[in-house]
């Protein structure tokens, strides 16, 4: 994704889109039935969410199912599942509920991830077979109340006692998911003297709850009542040096390599949860009865369910064609999941929203799931990373390569681009791009339109991208307006090159006539993503940006809207 | 206590209007449709697995459960799940769907019997795809075994099975001793429906069939499951019933809404002449 900033479409990591193989397919069928059976059986979101947590026998069945270990390696207890079957039978318990994927997603895909990914052999003895059976639960702490978005400005402290093996841990973390009832947690800390100036250190490590760890009040929240969500307070909690995850002072990286993989698992469980809106709001429409018709007949409705499916198609594609990316062993895969994140939470927050209307008075009242599964949609666009904060983290690490690059232009020197092995240098693919060389390659033609769609707005974002960076240079960084019209765009793209090679590969296997609905989705789709890339392509260079900076500076200053008509 | 429990997969209900019957009629077409196990038949394993534990710790074995199908590879899909949820072993007997009617398949079955020796075989009182209601009967007849049908009722006493049927006007109770045949109904799996003499009177299962934990689900992978070919099994092969034509049934008219009782009244005189 990140060379597409610059023009360049990696095909061979998206042909041909991933699939699960045989035998995988097999076992993920087995293993969402046995979430299904399950939640028939043992969930009542209802009352989770009435009573603020899942009960005690739900937790212990789960447990039992060995949902707790589903992404730990069989020779430490787990399952060991890749991260596109795990995504799958996350979206499945998010289909049923949403406090049950989060606690699942904050354990594994959060929790114990890091210590997965760099945790010690000694490390992962200790803490992964009692963390895949569920005896002991994980949870992440990296949020003060002092440092949301700005990660960096943690102030918890790592202090390497006398002795030199032992760190002394002092500070507050908001919000943990799990906190309440988490055995263990990774906790980031600040390692270096705090000097002002100096770039901060943290480091990751992992602390038993019996350490000293000290747990808040269960907080009251809008929507996943159902999962714990306290403060914890580090009060001269002694660490042993052994561990720290990883390397002393290279938390940031390990928090963000972390979150990468925690993002992608919260698309997935808000992709469960539009599939679960859809069935809710077809049935309802089929229903309810209006004007002596079901409502399921009028077209402001049936607009509304093919809306649902659309933007759901794209949701699935992208999900699964990142998580099959990561399978595929693809080492950078950062823009890609803040990506599904931002499109996953945006999408299930307008579907909730839809659904709700479509049930009228009635989806506006407890007594039907409409309402509390919008409340549970709300939180996805703001914890693991704000949707904002993730649209400047897209553009500004997409325009990275390109920046550096066009500084080596004149110098036509051949560089290999990070991750993706040995690739054309910048200016080799200028030629080319100025050619008019197709770039989507092996899309089926019967999506010839929307493959050159592609093309050309993902040649218009490559050319953005060098004028932007021409224009405002070091400003750049400020300009976050720009940036959100560039990480948009780069959003449509990404969604767009994902539907279509799905498409292509249903077509290629159950022919045009099977793939007919997938084929509908796609050009559905890309119109919406079409009208969306006009506006922000558009919008770079004609847009009210500077009205807006005004008014909200007058409003600011005066802290209230200053009319009336009296 | 050794249970062997038949299996069949049928086209998945849910996924119904995927089935297919081509112009000429001469069969229903099956590519492309969704498999599920014969509830009845998951049921039977249901049951089987109650038989073979002491309920209050259901880790433990406490016997042994064989299922076997008839078909090609892709059941294989359906026997992996049942060893998922607790079945000890599998067997796949080689055969294509149109080489099978009630009676080959019993007769095979009975093959199955003579060679694994189980104390009692339990299956579903029928498929849900052509509720020919069968093969239990017929296995039991080649057995030359005592047998009961639709059981909503199993307690095991002795090593024989008390077997309470659901029957207009109340409940049928018959004890079946070892070696003997059971076929189940769907109401086999209420929490106190079936008891091994191990599990205490008073114990209650969950409502339904137990759903397989992730780990076994993988572990699975590992468990015997043997192939046998139909024509090792049974020497005479040929069907007795045999299918000449397949129709989908006609689409069902819309109805028509009367006004008042009086034209109620009138069109089953007049039209539908039934008064």
């Amino acid at each position: 994704m990140k060379a597409l900033f610059q023009g360049v479409v990696l095909e061979q990591l998206i042909y041909p889109f991933p699939s699960f193989d045989q035998e995988e397919r097999e076992s993920v069928k087995m293993m969402i039935d046995s979430v299904r059976r399950f939640a028939q059986q043992h969930v009542d979101s209802a009352r989770i969410d009435t009573e603020g947590q899942i009960p005690e026998a739900v937790l212990k069945e789960m447990k039992d199912m060995g949902l707790f270990g589903m992404l730990v390696p069989p020779d430490f207890g787990g399952i060991g599942l890749s991260t596109s079957a795990f995504s799958r039978v996350i979206e499945e318990v998010a289909f049923h509920d949403a406090s049950l994927a989060v606690t699942l997603g904050a354990h594994q895909a959060l929790g114990l991830r890091a210590l997965l990914q760099f945790g010690s052999e000694a490390q992962k003895k200790r803490y992964l077979p009692r963390l895949a059976t569920g005896e002991w639960v994980a949870a992440f702490a990296l949020t003060e109340p002092s440092a949301g978005s700005d990660a960096s400005a943690i102030l918890t402290r790592a202090d390497l006692a006398l002795d030199g093996e032992t760190y002394v841990l002092n500070g507050v973390k908001s919000w943990v998911t799990n906190g309440g009832f988490a055995d263990v947690f990774t906790v980031f800390a600040r390692t270096d003297r705090g000097t002002p100036g100096h770039r901060p250190q943290i480091t990751p490590f992992i602390v038993d709850k019996t350490a000293g760890i000290l747990c808040g009040r269960q907080e009251k929240k809008l929507g996943i009542r159902g999962a714990s969500t306290t403060d914890i307070i580090l009060d001269d909690v002694s660490v042993r040096a052994s561990n720290v995850l990883g390397n002393v002072g290279r938390g940031f990286k390990v928090a963000m390599e972390v979150l990468n993989a925690g993002r992608l698992s919260l698309a997935s469980g808000c992709l469960g949860s539009c599939k679960r809106l859809i069935r809710l709001t077809s049935e309802r429409a089929q229903e309810r009865h209006a004007f002596g018709r079901r409502i399921a007949e009028f077209e402001l409705i049936k607009e509304k369910i093919a809306w649902m499916m659309g933007e759901t198609w794209a949701l699935e594609s992208m999900t699964y064609l990142t998580a099959g990316l990561v399978d595929a062993h693809v080492s950078d895969y950062s823009l890609e999941s803040a990506i599904c994140k931002i499109f996953g939470s945006e999408t299930l927050w307008r579907i909730a929203s839809e659904a709700l209307q479509v049930a009228g008075g009635a989806g506006y009242m407890a007594s039907l799931p409409f309402e509390r599964m919008l409340r549970d949609a709300r939180v996805n666009s703001i914890f693991e990373g704000t949707n904002e904060i993730l649209r400047l983290y897209i553009a500004q690490s997409g325009m990275q390569a390109p920046a550096r690059a066009m500084s080596e232009v004149n110098h036509a020197i051949r560089q290999p681009i990070k991750g993706f092995g040995l690739l054309s240098t910048f200016a080799v693919q200028k030629v080319r791009s100025s050619f008019g060389r197709k770039r989507l390659g092996r899309v089926h033609p019967l999506l010839a339109h929307e493959a050159e769609k592609f093309d050309s707005f993902s040649a218009e974002l490559a050319k953005l991208v060098e004028q932007t960076i021409r224009s405002h240079g070091k400003e750049l960084k400020e300009r976050q307006l720009l940036q959100r019209r560039l990480a948009n765009m780069a959003i449509d793209l990404y969604a767009l090159a994902a539907c279509l090679y799905r498409t292509t590969r249903d077509i290629e296997r159950f022919g045009e006539q099977g793939a007919a609905l997938a084929l509908s989705l796609t050009h559905a789709f890309s119109q919406d993503a079409e009208r969306r890339l006009t506006h922000n392509l558009v919008g770079m260079n004609k847009n009210r940006d500077t009205d807006d900076m005004n008014i909200a500076a007058q409003a600011l200053a005066a802290g209230k809207y200053p009319f009336d008509v009296i | 206590m050794k249970i062997l429990v038949p299996l069949k997969r049928v086209a998945d209900p849910d996924n119904a209007n995927k089935v297919k019957v081509p112009a000429d009629g001469s069969k229903v077409e099956t590519t492309g449709l969704e498999w599920k196990p014969n509830p009845f038949d998951e049921y039977a394993v249901e049951a089987a697995l109650r038989l073979t534990e002491n309920g209050a710790q259901n880790k433990v074995r406490a016997g042994e459960v064989v299922v076997v199908t008839l078909g090609p590879k892709e059941c294989e899909t359906t026997l992996r799940a049942m060893l998922a949820t607790g079945a000890d072993r599998a067997i796949r007997i080689e055969a294509d769907d149109d080489q099978l009617d009630g009676n080959v398949v019993a007769l095979a079955l009975k093959a199955i019997v003579d060679k694994e020796k189980p104390d009692f075989v339990l299956m579903g009182k029928q498929a849900v795809d052509g509720d020919t209601n069968q093969v239990g009967q017929f296995l039991a007849e080649y057995l030359g075994w005592p047998m009961a049908t639709a059981a909503a009722t199993i307690v095991e006493e002795a090593g024989a099975l008390h077997v309470g049927r659901e029957v207009d006007g109340g409940v049928i109770n018959l004890k079946v001793k070892a070696p003997g045949l059971v076929t189940v109904d769907l109401r086999i799996t209420a929490p106190t429906s079936v008891y091994s003499s191990q599990t205490k009177r008073d114990f209650k299962y969950n409502d339904g069939v137990r759903f397989a934990p992730l780990p076994a689900i993988m572990k699975a992978k590992k468990k015997p499951l043997d192939v046998l070919k139909l024509g090792d099994l049974v020497a005479d092969t040929s069907l007795r019933v045999i299918y000449k034509k397949f129709e989908p049934p006609q689409g069902r008219k819309a109805g028509v809404k009367v006004k008042d009782v009086a034209e109620l009244v009138d069109k089953l005189k007049n039209e539908a002449k039934v008064i």
